[in-house]
């Protein structure tokens, strides 16, 4: 029989599940209100959000792209669907339907300019980055729009289960991405596209189509969140979602995956989600300023570059170039 | 048997003749040596045999059958298979999954299908066991060593029971010791008839397996004999033109 082997990602999953006890063991014994169901239902909402999108950024940071625009890509998805249900009187349904198609609609626009145009995602993405927040707030003048349905709220925004539905999605979405990352042929072509585009293409594995795939998930799951947004907040406001490709992004490359694309799991992203979420809400416990909040995430995510390019480099000695 | 013969092959890129008037004929079981200096016309060759490019003038005849080459996949269906000099594999994927790629072994389950990884690690260990090679299939190929990684490239060929190997530069990135590895694994792609031809710079080894020798100068083939009667010192004046032709 083959024998198993500890792998490079399951050293760095490991090392990370390590670190998330030590941080949870911290929080908890330094603070009275973090080792509660209250909080840890807090802590899993939030992550609940960041990780519906991790998952598809995962793939797309495997296929060495990058999309940047996801805070303001939220925020204008919750506007645009406040905007379709209040002022053009449009369903819950169809609105949702919309929103989400715009959603891919924007994904695969990304994907043309970076296959066809030769546009790099992280220009591409910056520029919706800076348009999509604008323009949310120059048509909702800075303003909620409120919508207000009680089913829709306390289902997507609230629970099921005693347990928030949007991490109910969220679980099973990272089931899905589990599965089709390991055991499916558009995984391993995603892994193929990431580890040698070159060769990939060479062998015949369309190569647009995976990186035009992978963006359109993406997008779409950030559709998504902005609907979920508005559920919990029953108003679609430009401001939501303000470095959520930060955290989004942080999660994804602490969870182990390489900027440079070809490495990463979504067992490791899911960790990294946690591990965001779980230091977010605890230095808030500890009474840590919400601005140097920022400053400690900033270090974290530096921190797991290094500790990550010093695995993964020195044992890889594939090529880069496309 | 003659499985591949070019007839006349030129081409042109512009006013630049990269072949001119070649004919080549490969047998089962044999080992062509293609030799020729930097910008002799060795890759332009090799790419019109893989279908990169259409030859301006001349034919291509397959199992005496003249053939087109449109594109590489063209070339591939008839079983002609290059190995690329940097074996184009995916260094993040294991031996199995590189081996297999786009030709994975399915699982059917239902309404989906998902990849048999242990029908697939199963081949593969086979593969491995006819090339005598110690690659295991289910590591990373990022872990191997220059001859593992050949080993995966040249497991690709089998799998898909090529007729034509060309390998491009195979010896070229690769340890001394991993050289000897490769040169083994193109001894054995011979023994079991299938045709390869190996583009090179080194010369001993080419004279090591080749059976055949052809040399190119600027686009002309100025020497195709038998490796026996040449020697290391002929092959290098036909290659800078001390001699002309033989």
């Amino acid at each position: 029989m083959l024998k198993t082997k500890i792998k490079i990602s399951n050293l760095h999953e490991i090392g990370l599940l390590i670190a998330l006890i030590i941080v949870l063991t911290i929080f908890s014994l330094t603070t009275e209100n973090f080792f509660t169901q209250r909080n840890f239902m807090s802590i899993l909402r939030s992550a609940s959000y960041v990780g519906l999108i991790a998952f598809p950024m995962t793939f797309v940071l495997i296929t060495r792209e990058i999309d940047i625009s996801v805070g303001p890509a939220v925020a204008w998805s919750g506007v645009f669907f406040a905007i379709l249900i209040k002022w053009y009187d449009f369903n819950y349904l169809s609105a949702g339907i919309i929103v989400l198609a715009w959603g891919l609609f924007t994904g695969y626009f990304i994907g043309i300019a970076r296959t066809k145009l030769f546009i790099p995602t992280f220009i591409t993405t910056l520029a919706l980055w800076s348009a999509l927040r604008g323009y949310s707030l120059f048509v909702t003048e800075g303003r909620p729009i409120s919508i207000s349905n009680k089913s829709f709220r306390s289902f997507y925004g609230g629970d099921f289960l005693n347990i928030p539905t949007v991490t109910w999605i969220m679980l099973l979405m990272f089931l899905v991405f589990w599965f089709c990352s390991r055991y499916t042929v558009m995984g391993t072509n995603i892994y193929a596209v990431g580890g040698n585009p070159k060769a990939a293409r060479s062998i015949g594995i369309n190569v647009d189509r995976i990186k035009i795939i992978t963006l359109m998930i993406t997008s779409f799951f950030s559709a998504l969140i902005g609907i979920l947004y508005v559920a919990r907040v029953s108003s679609g406001n430009a401001t939501t979602g303000e470095g959520m490709e930060f955290d989004v992004i942080a999660a994804v490359v602490v969870g182990g995956t390489a900027l440079g694309g070809a490495v990463g799991t979504m067992t490791g992203t899911l960790m990294g989600v946690l591990f965001i979420a779980m230091i977010s809400n605890g230095l808030i416990h500890w009474g840590v300023d919400p601005d140097l909040n920022k400053v400690v995430k900033g270090l974290i995510i530096f921190l797991a570059v290094v500790i990550n390019s010093n695995i993964t480099f020195k044992n890889n000695s594939g090529q880069k170039e496309d | 048997m003659s499985i591949l013969q070019l007839k006349n092959i030129s081409k042109s890129f512009g006013a630049i003749k990269a072949l001119d008037d070649v004919s080549l004929s490969l047998n089962q079981g044999e080992v062509l040596g293609l030799m020729g200096d930097n910008g002799a016309g060795k890759s332009t060759l090799v790419k019109i045999i893989a279908g990169n490019f259409k030859p301006s003038s001349g034919n291509i005849i397959f199992e005496d059958k003249e053939v087109e080459f449109n594109k590489p996949m063209d070339a591939r269906n008839k079983k002609i298979e290059v190995v690329y000099q940097d074996l184009a594999l995916c260094d993040n994927l294991t031996a199995a999954s590189n081996i297999f790629l786009t030709r994975e072994i399915k699982k059917n389950l239902g309404f989906f299908s998902i990849i048999n990884f242990r029908k697939m690690y199963e081949k593969s260990k086979d593969i491995f066991k006819e090339l005598k090679s110690e690659t295991l299939p289910d590591e990373e190929v990022r872990m191997m060593s220059g001859g593992q990684r050949q080993a995966v490239a040249i497991g690709r060929t089998k799998l898909s029971k090529a007729k034509v190997v060309l390998l491009d530069e195979p010896t070229a990135a690769i340890s001394v010791r991993q050289v000897a590895e490769v040169l083994d694994l193109i001894k054995r792609l011979k023994d079991e008839g299938i045709a390869v031809v190996i583009i090179s710079h080194r010369m001993p080894d080419v004279f090591a397996v080749s059976d055949q020798i052809a040399v190119l100068r600027r686009g002309n083939l100025v020497a195709n004999k038998k490796a026996n009667d040449s020697s290391p010192e002929e092959v290098t004046a036909l290659i800078t033109g001390a001699k002309d032709r033989a």
